[in-house]
């Protein structure tokens, strides 16, 4: 090759990232390099700078808009018929979750509050019920809020920490700071009084389960992405249950056999396992 | 806490949330920020179609400049936008950790989706010799131009001390997704000239953008 040699101030790498950024690899290369980034952040921060110092040259491509019906077919392409698109999947959001998540907490769940009792002569205060699952369904708790009393409590039905970690369950209200609600015994039911600025209304509480280093989330805020899952209003769309119609969602029947005191929502929504 | 205390950052319903008139609102009254894109892939992330379908009316004709750009061909080009905007879709939650301007994420979207079609498309000979005869030249125009020259800023003029036909070279790679065959047969230089060309020419970039 007459080519002079390249200048030994351009390490590998960094021509590399530079290529990588340009789709000038070959087919093989680029393969490698992919593999390489997953594991080499140094090689992806060399590729964020390339994608930045070239991306100048952006300002070069044009704006052209492209016909509307493009947007109509993507919008059928991805959501389906508009009578698909009024029944959002919570599931498939959660399986969309954790296909892409990598954030560092491994759980997460939400809680739709519900009301799960009519109102009852012997009952004055309502009860609320709900689950709080992991994307993957690891961890499963069961979750009753009684507003007369202000407690929380909580049931796992599933799933444990991983290794060296513990369960933190926070409480979040509207747009507010999660609330650390304390840190969930390794097995079994447990329960919490809300904090007064938890209380109040329910429907709108969205509770999240984080697994921190023992001795709890340090600075006593969770950290990472995976929290913004429960804080779908779809949720509650799933779980909505009809003011007065019969019980609609499993929980709901599974906690007034647990609860005695509501015997008189039995008649209404008859609670049949088999239903179940 | 990233994620559930951000300013003005509220997850919503994605189909009868009260956002809805927020975001139509900045995208055709208001121009849209680029803190508005942001908040847009950030609420898309949490899976809501408001939000995606105001990024795709805010950012579509940019991405599909792009793709027409890369691809010259009308049909092609609008089938990758599809494409692209499925992947942001699927991929919104990875921005944040991304460390690029959110505009710079999507076009990038854009641009390698472009160009690995087109390079799918070379593979199979799909595509004809003659580009859509309604598209515009390959080069800006005037004021496409000035445009990237104040907005590229840097770059623009670190291209510039290169020698013409290096820059030509990496302005080919970058802006029609050409590959080192391709720009060879431009240029009309063995395929490792170009590729000592390229990487000299990135060298000097890196140097010239570094100060």
């Amino acid at each position: 090759m007459t080519d002079p040699p390249l200048s030994p101030d351009l390490p590998d790498d960094r021509q590399l990232a530079a290529e990588y950024v340009l789709r000038l690899l070959p087919p093989d290369q680029h393969a490698t390099f992919e593999a390489r980034l997953e594991a080499e952040p140094a090689l992806r921060a060399q590729v964020a700078e390339w994608t930045t110092r070239l991306a100048g040259m952006n300002a070069e491509f044009p704006d052209i808009a492209p016909r509307t019906a493009v947007k109509s077919a993507l919008r059928t392409r991805m959501f389906g018929t508009e009578a698909r698109r009024r029944r959002p999947s919570l599931l498939q959001r959660l399986g969309l979750w954790q296909g892409l998540s990598f954030a560092s907490l491994a759980l997460a769940g939400v809680m739709a509050w519900q009301l799960a009792q009519p109102p009852a002569p012997t009952t004055p205060a309502p009860l609320y019920v709900s689950e709080i699952t992991a994307e993957d369904q690891s961890l499963w708790l069961l979750a009753v809020y009684d507003s007369g009393t202000a407690e929380l409590r909580l049931t796992r039905t599933d799933g444990s920490a991983p290794a060296g970690r513990v369960l933190e369950l926070w409480g979040i209200k509207g747009d507010n700071a999660p609330v650390s609600l304390g840190v969930l015994p390794d097995a079994g039911a447990s329960s919490v009084v809300l904090p007064d600025p938890l209380r109040g209304s329910v429907t709108d509480l969205v509770l999240a389960i984080t697994d921190v280093p023992l001795g709890g989330a340090p600075g006593g805020n969770p950290t990472g992405s995976v929290l913004a899952v429960g804080h779908g209003d779809r949720t509650v769309t799933r779980h909505t249950t009809k003011k007065g119609g019969p019980a609609a969602h499993p929980f709901e029947c599974l906690i007034k056999r647990r609860r005695p005191r509501t015997p008189a929502a039995a008649p209404r929504a008859p609670c049949d396992p088999a239903r179940h | 806490m990233a994620g559930l205390a951000r300013p003005g950052f509220r997850p919503s319903c994605a189909f009868n949330g009260p956002n809805m008139a927020v975001v139509a609102k900045d995208s055709t009254l208001m121009p849209t920020t680029l803190a508005d894109i942001e908040d847009m892939i950030a609420r898309i992330a949490l899976g809501d179609r408001n939000a995606f379908s105001a990024l795709h009316d805010a950012t579509s004709a940019k991405l599909f400049g792009t793709c027409l750009r890369i691809l010259k061909d009308r049909a092609i080009a609008e089938d990758v936008l599809q494409v692209i905007y499925m992947k942001v879709w699927r991929h919104a939650d990875r921005y944040a950790s991304n460390g690029t301007s959110p505009m710079t994420w999507l076009i990038t979207i854009a641009r390698n989706s472009a160009i690995d079609r087109l390079r799918r498309i070379r593979a199979t000979a799909e595509i004809g010799a003659e580009p859509d005869e309604n598209l515009p030249a390959s080069g800006p125009t005037p004021e496409q131009a000035a445009i990237a020259r104040s907005e590229a800023g840097k770059i623009t003029e670190c291209l510039d001390e290169l020698e013409p036909d290096r820059a030509g070279a990496v302005r080919g790679a970058h802006l029609d997704g050409l590959s080192y065959a391709d720009l060879a047969q431009r240029h009309a230089v063995p395929l490792n000239t170009m590729r000592t060309w390229l990487r000299r020419s990135l060298q000097s970039l890196r140097e010239c953008m570094a100060q």
